[in-house]
C-alpha cells in the first residue's frame, strides 16, 4: 500500500452481451485510485450573528483549490432557510466573475470557469430578513462541487430575534355559569371572577370579575388551555348538550399569526368531589 | 370598563333570536282527568296490568301516559275518578316494613297540574311526633335509588301547583362518565333536563326557559326529609343537591329537613322568582362540592328566606351569586356553618336585599359581606344578632376589590369614604360606618349618652357587643336606633351598667346598611373599666329540640380531660381513602367525640412534599373531607368538625426517606375542649402505610 501512494491506478470495466443485433461492449468511466483527491474548501461567514425582520445580512463564501488539480467548471449553490430572501444584483464575486447564474428565491447558484490549483474565490452577497425567518431556523448551506472533487457544505446559522414585527396572536375567553348548557354566555349567565386558566406553556391566566379574560402576544400555532378547577370550589365543567366536541376538560385553538382565538369555558355547580 | 359591557352585549344579540326560534311545548297546561290513586306496591318495575300498583303507575296515570282501562281489575280498584278540574291526589298504602321505594331509572317528570303527593297517608305516620315546624316528624314512606343503579333525579317537576308531601328522598346523583352531568338533585322544579349530553340523551329545546309562564308555577315541598334516611342517618349514597328549583316560580319550601348533601341543600338555576324559603331545617350540606347551604342564582326576584336554622354546613349559610332581583331573608338561624370554606355566613351580590332579624354567628368569616362588584346598592341589614365570628358583623367590600378572597371572606374595616367615587366601587354605596366621640363614655347620675357621626340622614342602631377580642367584635344584641342630624350627629342616652361595650350601624334608605364602628366602653362613674364576665363559649349544636322537659344533665366534672387517643391517621401515597387501620383509629376518635359533647375538632389535611402545592393542596383536603366523611358516618354531629386542608406546607418530618414520606401523608385531629381546659393526648403512627 505504502508503494501505491504515489501511483495512480486506473481502473475500468467492461460489459459484453449479446443484443438483437449482435454482441455489444459498454465501457465503464474510469476511475482514479490513489489520485490527489484533495477536496476543495469551503468557508462561509455573515457579517452579523442575530438578525431581526427588515436586517439586510451579508454573507461571504470563500471557495479555494488547495489539491493539485483544476476545478473546471465549478459550481456553487446556496440554499437560504425560510424567510430570508436574496436581495437582487447584490452578488459580487472576486477575483473572477461568474460564467453563469441562477437565482431564485431561496437559492442562489454560481457556474466559474475553472478553479487553478492554490487559488480562491470569494463571493459575497446580500440577504434580506423577512418576518417569516422568525418561524424558519436561520441555517443557511453554502456547496461547492466541481467534477472530479467531492462535493464541500458550509452551513452558517444566525439567529433571528422577532424584533419589533410580531406575529403574535390574541387569545380571548369567558368562564361562566351555564343555565341552558349550550356552552354559550347569555343574559342571566354570570361569569366567574377569579377563574384560573393554564396554557400550555405554563402561563397562568385569571378572569376578570366579569369572567372574562384576554391572553396577548400569543404565539401562533395549536394552543391548549385547561380551567383549574380548583380555582372555582363548588363548581365544575358544565356539560354541553348540544357540541359533544365542547365537553372536553380543555380547548384547543389554532392560532394563525396575528389572530384571534376563543376558549371558553361553561361551568355549573358540583357534587361528589370526595372521588379520589 | 365599557369596553367589557360591549362584549357581554354583543355576545347576547347574537344568541338569543336563536333560540328564541323554536316554540315551546305546552307544559301539560290541558285539562287531565284527576284520579285518586292509592300506590300499593314499592316496587319500580315497568308499567304493567298486575297487582298492585306502583308510583311510577301512579304517576303515569296522573300524567294522563296511561288510562286506567289498561290496568288490571285489581289496579282499577286503586284508582277512583275524582270530579273535573280537581288535581290527582297519591295517597300510599304501601305493605308494613316495605315503605322504601327503591328506584332503578328516573320516574316521569310531572306534568298534572295540582297533583299531590301524600307521603303523610302512609300507615305509620305520626304527624304529632315533632316539636319544632323545622323538624318535621319522620317520613312514613322513603324514596331512594336502588342498590347498584343510578338515578339522577328523585322527582321532577314541571307542572303547576304540585304538592310533595312527608317523603324521605335521598341517594341521587350520578357517577363520574364521559361528559360531566346537569346537577342532579332530589328534587328538581323544572321542565326536566337531559341528565347528560350522550347520544342516548333526550332530544332538549332550550326555548322554554325564555317563557316565564312556562315555568311551573306554585308548586309546593313540605314536611320532606331529603338527604337523610328516615331513621335520620347519613344514607350510604349521599344525594348530590336537595331542591334544585331551576325554573320556575312561586315555590313553596317549607318545613323540609334538608341534611347531608354533596352540593347545596337548596340551589336556584335560571328563574326561581317568587321562591318562598320558610322554616326549614338546613343542616350539614355542601360536603364534596357546592359548599353554600341555599345558593341563590339567576331571576330570584321577591324570593323570601324565612325562619329557617341553617346550621353546620360547609360554606356560607345563604349565598346570592349575581341575582336578578331581590331576596328578603328574615328570622334565620345561621350558624356553625363554614366548616370547609371560610366564607361569610351570608354574602351578597346585587341591590336592595334585605336582611332582617336573623342571627348570624359561629363562622369562620364575616357575618354578611356585600360586594363591590357586581355594584350592590341598598341592602338592609339591620335587627340581626351576631356572635363569634372571624370578621366583621357587617363587611361592605371597597375599592372594587375582587380578589379571591373578597368573594369569599371580604375585606374587612374600610377607610372612611374620602371621594365621591368610593360610591361606586363599595359595596353599599359605602356608606360611611358611625364613629362614636370617644372611645370610652362615663355614664352620667342615670344614664350614659353615647355620641358620634355618621353620614346625614342615616339612621343609627346601637348595638351591645359582648365579645372583647377586638375593635369590630360581633353585634351581640340591638339597644335602640337613634337618627342623626342634618349635621351628620347622633347622640343616645341609655341605661347601661359600666363595663358595657357597644357599637352602632347605620342605615340610609337611599344607600344601605353600614360597616359597624369601633367599639366604645361605658366606663364607672370614677372612671375605670369594670371587667364584665365573659359569656361562656357556646356549643356547636343543630340537633332537633329535645322533647319537653330536657333531661336534667349531671353537672360535668371540672376537670382537665385526658384523652388516650390518637390524634392523627395516615394515607398511602396519592390516595385518600381510609384504611382499616386508619378506621380503627377514627373509631377511636369518634368515640371521644360522642362521650364529650364539650370536645370539637379540626381536621389538619396534610400531603407529603411530592408533586406540586395546588395538587397537594386538593389531595389534603380529599383526606380531610374523607376522615370527617367516616366520622359523620359514626354519628359524630358535622357542626363540631372543620376542615382545613394544609397541603405540603406543614410536614410532619424532615427527612425524605420512605417511612418520612409515609408520616408526612396523615390528617391531624385538633381537639378543643369548650370548657377551656387542655387535653393531654399520645401519638400513634400504627396505620402508617409505606409506599
Amino acid at each position: 500500500m505504502a508503494q501505491a501512494q504515489s501511483r495512480v491506478i486506473v481502473n475500468q470495466a467492461v460489459a459484453q452481451f449479446d443484443g438483437p443485433n449482435g454482441p455489444v461492449t459498454t465501457e465503464s468511466n474510469e476511475t482514479l485510485v490513489g489520485e490527489d483527491n484533495t477536496p476543495l474548501r469551503i468557508v462561509k461567514t455573515a457579517d452579523r450573528a442575530a438578525a431581526e425582520p427588515g436586517d439586510v445580512v451579508i454573507y461571504r463564501i470563500l471557495i479555494s483549490n488547495p489539491s493539485t488539480r483544476i476545478a473546471a467548471p465549478l459550481t456553487v449553490t446556496d440554499q437560504l432557510p425560510r424567510g430570508l430572501r436574496y436581495v437582487p444584483n447584490s452578488v459580487q464575486t472576486t477575483p473572477q466573475q461568474p460564467t453563469g447564474q441562477t437565482l431564485t428565491d431561496s437559492n442562489l447558484t454560481l457556474t466559474f470557469a475553472a478553479l487553478d490549483p492554490g487559488a480562491s474565490i470569494s463571493v459575497a452577497y446580500a440577504v434580506l430578513v423577512t418576518p417569516d425567518a422568525v418561524q424558519g431556523d436561520g441555517r443557511n448551506v453554502a456547496q461547492a462541487a466541481a467534477p472530479g472533487f467531492a462535493p464541500v457544505t458550509a452551513p452558517f446559522q444566525i439567529a433571528v430575534r422577532p424584533g419589533i414585527v410580531s406575529d403574535c396572536g390574541t387569545i380571548v375567553g369567558r368562564v361562566f355559569v351555564d343555565r341552558n348548557f349550550d356552552g354559550q354566555q347569555q343574559a342571566g349567565e354570570p361569569g366567574v371572577p377569579n377563574a384560573v386558566i393554564f396554557m400550555d406553556d405554563g402561563n397562568r391566566i385569571l378572569t376578570d370579575p366579569d369572567g372574562l379574560f384576554s391572553l396577548i402576544n400569543v404565539l401562533p400555532g395549536y394552543r391548549v388551555g385547561t380551567l383549574d378547577l380548583y380555582s372555582l370550589p363548588g363548581y365544575t365543567l358544565a356539560p354541553n348538550l348540544y357540541r359533544i366536541e365542547e365537553n372536553s376538560v380543555s380547548r384547543f385553538v389554532r392560532l394563525s399569526p396575528g389572530g384571534l382565538g376563543r376558549m371558553n369555558f361553561a361551568v355549573t355547580p358540583t357534587f361528589g368531589e370526595e372521588q379520589s | 370598563m365599557n369596553q367589557r359591557q360591549w362584549i357581554g352585549w354583543g355576545a347576547i344579540a347574537l344568541t338569543i333570536p336563536g333560540a328564541g326560534l323554536a316554540i315551546a311545548p305546552a307544559l301539560g297546561q290541558s285539562a287531565l282527568p284527576g284520579y285518586g290513586l292509592r300506590v300499593t306496591s314499592p316496587l319500580d318495575a315497568p308499567v304493567a296490568a298486575d297487582d298492585v300498583l306502583t308510583l311510577r303507575e301512579a304517576l303515569e296515570l296522573a300524567n294522563g301516559t296511561l288510562t286506567p282501562t289498561e290496568l288490571s281489575p285489581a289496579e282499577q280498584a286503586l284508582v277512583e275518578a275524582l270530579p273535573p278540574g280537581q288535581g290527582s291526589q297519591i295517597s300510599f298504602a304501601l305493605p308494613e316494613g316495605e315503605t322504601t321505594i327503591a328506584l332503578t331509572d328516573l320516574l316521569p317528570e310531572i306534568v298534572a297540574p295540582e297533583l299531590v303527593i301524600d307521603g303523610t297517608t302512609q300507615a305509620g305516620y305520626d304527624a304529632e311526633d315533632t316539636y319544632d315546624p323545622k323538624f318535621p316528624p319522620a317520613p312514613a314512606v322513603t324514596l331512594t335509588v336502588a342498590e347498584g343503579s343510578e338515578v339522577a333525579r328523585g322527582l321532577t317537576i314541571a307542572a303547576d301547583g304540585v304538592t310533595v308531601r312527608g317523603f324521605s328522598i335521598y341517594g341521587f346523583r350520578t357517577e363520574d362518565r364521559a361528559t360531566q352531568t346537569t346537577p342532579p338533585s332530589d328534587i328538581f322544579v323544572g321542565k326536566a333536563l337531559p341528565v347528560d349530553s350522550s347520544p342516548l340523551s333526550l332530544e332538549f329545546d332550550l326555548s322554554f326557559l325564555e317563557q316565564s309562564e312556562d315555568a311551573p308555577r306554585g308548586v309546593v315541598i313540605e314536611q320532606n326529609w331529603l338527604g337523610l334516611t328516615a331513621d335520620g342517618e347519613f344514607p350510604a349514597v349521599p344525594s348530590a343537591f336537595g331542591v334544585t328549583v331551576f325554573n320556575a316560580v312561586e315555590t313553596t319550601i317549607r318545613n323540609n329537613r334538608i341534611q347531608y348533601h354533596d352540593g347545596s341543600a337548596i340551589i336556584t338555576g335560571f328563574r326561581a322568582d317568587g321562591s318562598q324559603i320558610a322554616e326549614n331545617a338546613i343542616i350539614a350540606n355542601g360536603l364534596a362540592g357546592m359548599p353554600d347551604a341555599i345558593r341563590l342564582e339567576g331571576a330570584i326576584a321577591a324570593t323570601a328566606i324565612t325562619n329557617n336554622l341553617i346550621c353546620a354546613n360547609d360554606g356560607s349559610g345563604i349565598y346570592l351569586y349575581k341575582p336578578e332581583g331581590a331576596a328578603q331573608i328574615t328570622g334565620n338561624d345561621i350558624q356553625f356553618n363554614g366548616r370547609r370554606f371560610e366564607r361569610a355566613a351570608v354574602y351578597v351580590m346585587g341591590s336592595d336585599h334585605q336582611l332582617n332579624d336573623n342571627f348570624i354567628g359561629y363562622q369562620p368569616g364575616p357575618g354578611v359581606a356585600v360586594t363591590a362588584f357586581p355594584l350592590s346598592h341598598r341592602n338592609q341589614i339591620r335587627g340581626n344578632r351576631y356572635a363569634e365570628l372571624d370578621g366583621l358583623s357587617i363587611d361592605l367590600n371597597t375599592q372594587g376589590n375582587t380578589g379571591v378572597q373578597d368573594f369569599q371572606k371580604g375585606d374587612g374595616p374600610n377607610p372612611p369614604r374620602n371621594s365621591y367615587h368610593r360610591r361606586r366601587e363599595t359595596g353599599n354605596a359605602a356608606i360611611n360606618a358611625p364613629q362614636f366621640d370617644r372611645y370610652d363614655f362615663t355614664p352620667d347620675a342615670a344614664a350614659v349618652t353615647l355620641t358620634g357621626t355618621a353620614d346625614p340622614g342615616s339612621e343609627v342602631d346601637l348595638y351591645r357587643v359582648n365579645e372583647t377580642e377586638s375593635a369590630y367584635s360581633p353585634l351581640a344584641e340591638p339597644l335602640g336606633t337613634v337618627t342623626t342630624t342634618a349635621e351628620g350627629t347622633f347622640s343616645a342616652s341609655l341605661d347601661l351598667p359600666p363595663g358595657t361595650r357597644v357599637s352602632a350601624i347605620a342605615t340610609d334608605p337611599e344607600w344601605g346598611t353600614s360597616e359597624p364602628a369601633a367599639v366604645a366602653t361605658v366606663l364607672a362613674a370614677d372612671g375605670t373599666r369594670p371587667e364584665l364576665p365573659a359569656t361562656p363559649m357556646e356549643r356547636p349544636n343543630c340537633s332537633p329540640p329535645a322533647p319537653p322537659p330536657p333531661p336534667v344533665e349531671p353537672p360535668a366534672p371540672l376537670a382537665p380531660l385526658r384523652l388516650q387517643i390518637p390524634r392523627n391517621i395516615h394515607f398511602a401515597l396519592d390516595r385518600s381513602n381510609i384504611s382499616p387501620e386508619s378506621a380503627a383509629v377514627l373509631n377511636q376518635i369518634a368515640g371521644a367525640m360522642l362521650e364529650y359533647p364539650f370536645l370539637t375538632l379540626e381536621l389538619h389535611g396534610h400531603t407529603d412534599p411530592r408533586a406540586s402545592a395546588a395538587y397537594n393542596l386538593a389531595l389534603s383536603e380529599r383526606r380531610a373531607n374523607a376522615a370527617r366523611d367516616y366520622l359523620i358516618r359514626q354519628g359524630v354531629p358535622p357542626e363540631r368538625m372543620r376542615i382545613l386542608p394544609f397541603g405540603l406546607t406543614q410536614r410532619r418530618t424532615q427527612g425524605s426517606s420512605r417511612i418520612d414520606f409515609a408520616r408526612d401523608r396523615r390528617v391531624e385531629f385538633i381537639f378543643t375542649d369548650l370548657r377551656g381546659f387542655d387535653i393531654i393526648f399520645r401519638e400513634q403512627e400504627t396505620d402508617l402505610q409505606l409506599e
